[in-house]
């Protein structure tokens, strides 16, 4: 028995990457390229309006020791494109081992991303290292959000064992301009009733805007922060509107996310987004 | 006690001319707003943020200034990292000051840098070990959170005291660990922390300046 367990671990883990590019062609931004294999996939939802919409998901249904996940997105010059992931994603029990998720998008020349992934579930034993990636071409910009919900409060889970990395990189023309690396582990969990780290709340997002117009929205994006039972500040500096958010639970920071998301972009969410 | 410790205690005592009693590191938003209001939560949150916000972080960066490591990446690094205006702000105007300072008095050529790459590039001639400089940078920073503590909270000056003795173990072991940890080593688990920093911006009747 113990001789064949290594073996069925191994089998069990999944690999997905997936690679979307678009570009300009005949007037509009279209599909260059599609490139997916193992659990990743990336679709385009027929939308109304010049601005597509790119999905990624993962077939896996989750995460778990030792899966490895990759999305890119590359946007020639010029391309607007939103991006988002079906479903919330959701990090296992890990066994052994640690599930390693990369996203590495690149902005062309006055190009600009809606990176909305869903929210990121981590259950108890979770081991979850992530590296998002963002490099803005000249006069590129992103919009890119991070929601985590620890366990799942409807259910009465308490996560207490966790090794979760998650760092969120922008780069403006191969220099660093927002470097956000969060982590929590058993340590940061036991100190997060506290009030400097959680507060004992389950979710938390953080929402980033870099490139041209950033520090121009602050006004609004504070305005649109008023759900019950969420906290949620925005500061604007160097080119950048940042915005933490917590909630006691998924749900209320959903809702105002999506406020916050409306007032910020005047468009409707990605359908996927089924609110 | 060699000199080139006394010298490194003159740059981090706080009377060195970094205007370091200005900044409260959004703690005056979390005593006037959030209820921190007494010893052990004033001790809680300083200790939290050491452990898992900008101490740690910024005990990494300066180990990295202290060996040697490109002033100029570790600058941008240090930027990018603040995550709101008035925490960058904090790091920029005190690391130029000290720079300032330490410039006039040694003739070195010394650029405006966030305070820990400062400090480093500043002390790195010195000599001295890693871990014993990032501990008496991360007591600096700790005893400065006290300061504004006992004088906005407000504390007994003996109770802040105590809350910063009380902080001399995680001290040096965060220095000891800080010494060795590569740049990817860095990450932060204070998001309220960072939120009470964004909203002292927002903060009606303000002493501090963050």
């Amino acid at each position: 028995m113990t001789a064949h367990t290594p073996q069925l671990a191994r089998l069990e883990r999944s690999q997905g990457a997936a690679h979307v590019a678009m570009g300009m062609a005949r007037g509009a931004v279209r599909l260059r390229d599609l490139a997916q294999r193992g659990s990743a996939k990336a679709f385009l939802p027929h939308v109304a309006g010049p601005v597509p919409e790119i999905v990624f998901l993962n077939t896996a249904g989750g995460l778990t020791g030792g899966d490895r996940l990759d999305y890119s997105l590359t946007l020639a010059e010029g391309c607007r494109a939103v991006v988002t992931t079906q479903t919330a994603e959701r990090a296992y029990a890990a066994g052994e081992g640690t599930a390693r998720v990369t996203v590495a998008h690149q902005v062309g020349r006055g190009g600009w991303l809606d990176w909305l992934p869903q929210e990121t579930i981590l259950y108890d034993g979770a081991a979850l290292d992530r590296e998002t990636t963002v490099d803005l071409a000249e006069g590129a910009g992103c919009l890119m959000l991070e929601t985590v919900v620890l366990g799942r409060a409807a259910m009465g889970e308490t996560v207490t064992r966790l090794a979760f990395r998650d760092l969120r990189c922008v780069r403006h023309k191969g220099r660093p301009v927002l470097v956000d690396p969060l982590a929590f582990d058993a340590h940061a969990l036991a100190a997060g009733a506290g009030p400097a780290i959680l507060g004992g709340a389950r979710a938390f997002a953080t929402l980033a805007m870099v490139g041209p117009g950033a520090e121009d929205a602050l006004v609004r994006a504070r305005a649109a922060l008023d759900e019950p039972g969420v906290e949620a500040a925005a500061s604007a500096f160097q080119g950048k509107l940042v915005l933490r958010l917590l909630a006691p639970d998924g749900w209320p920071l959903r809702r105002q996310v999506a406020r916050v998301l409306a007032s910020l972009r005047g468009r409707d969410l990605p359908r996927v987004w089924q609110l | 006690m060699s000199l080139a410790l006394l010298t490194l205690v003159q740059w981090l005592s706080p009377a060195f001319p970094t205007g370091a009693f200005a900044y409260s590191h959004g703690l005056e938003w979390a005593a006037a707003e959030d209820g921190l209001c007494d010893r052990d939560k004033v001790g809680a949150w300083i200790t939290d943020v050491l452990r898992f916000g900008a101490g740690r972080t910024d005990a990494i960066l300066l180990a990295h200034a202290l060996k040697g490591e490109d002033p100029d990446r570790l600058t941008d690094l240090a930027r990018a990292l603040a995550p709101s205006a008035e925490r960058l702000r904090e790091t920029d105007e005190q690391g130029a000051a000290f720079a300032a300072t330490v410039a006039a008095l040694t003739g070195r050529p010394l650029p405006p840098r966030p305070l820990p790459v400062a400090i480093g590039e500043a002390a790195a001639p010195l000599g001295l070990p890693v871990a014993d400089v990032v501990a008496l940078a991360l007591h600096g920073f700790a005893a400065n959170l006290v300061s504004a503590a006992v004088r906005f909270v407000p504390l007994g000056q003996t109770e802040g005291q105590r809350i910063l003795a009380a902080l001399h173990p995680l001290i040096t072991d965060l220095a000891a660990t800080a010494a060795v940890a590569p740049l990817e080593a860095i990450f932060t688990a204070a998001f309220r922390a960072d939120l009470a920093a964004m909203r002292h911006e927002t903060l009606n009747v303000r002493i501090f300046k963050t």
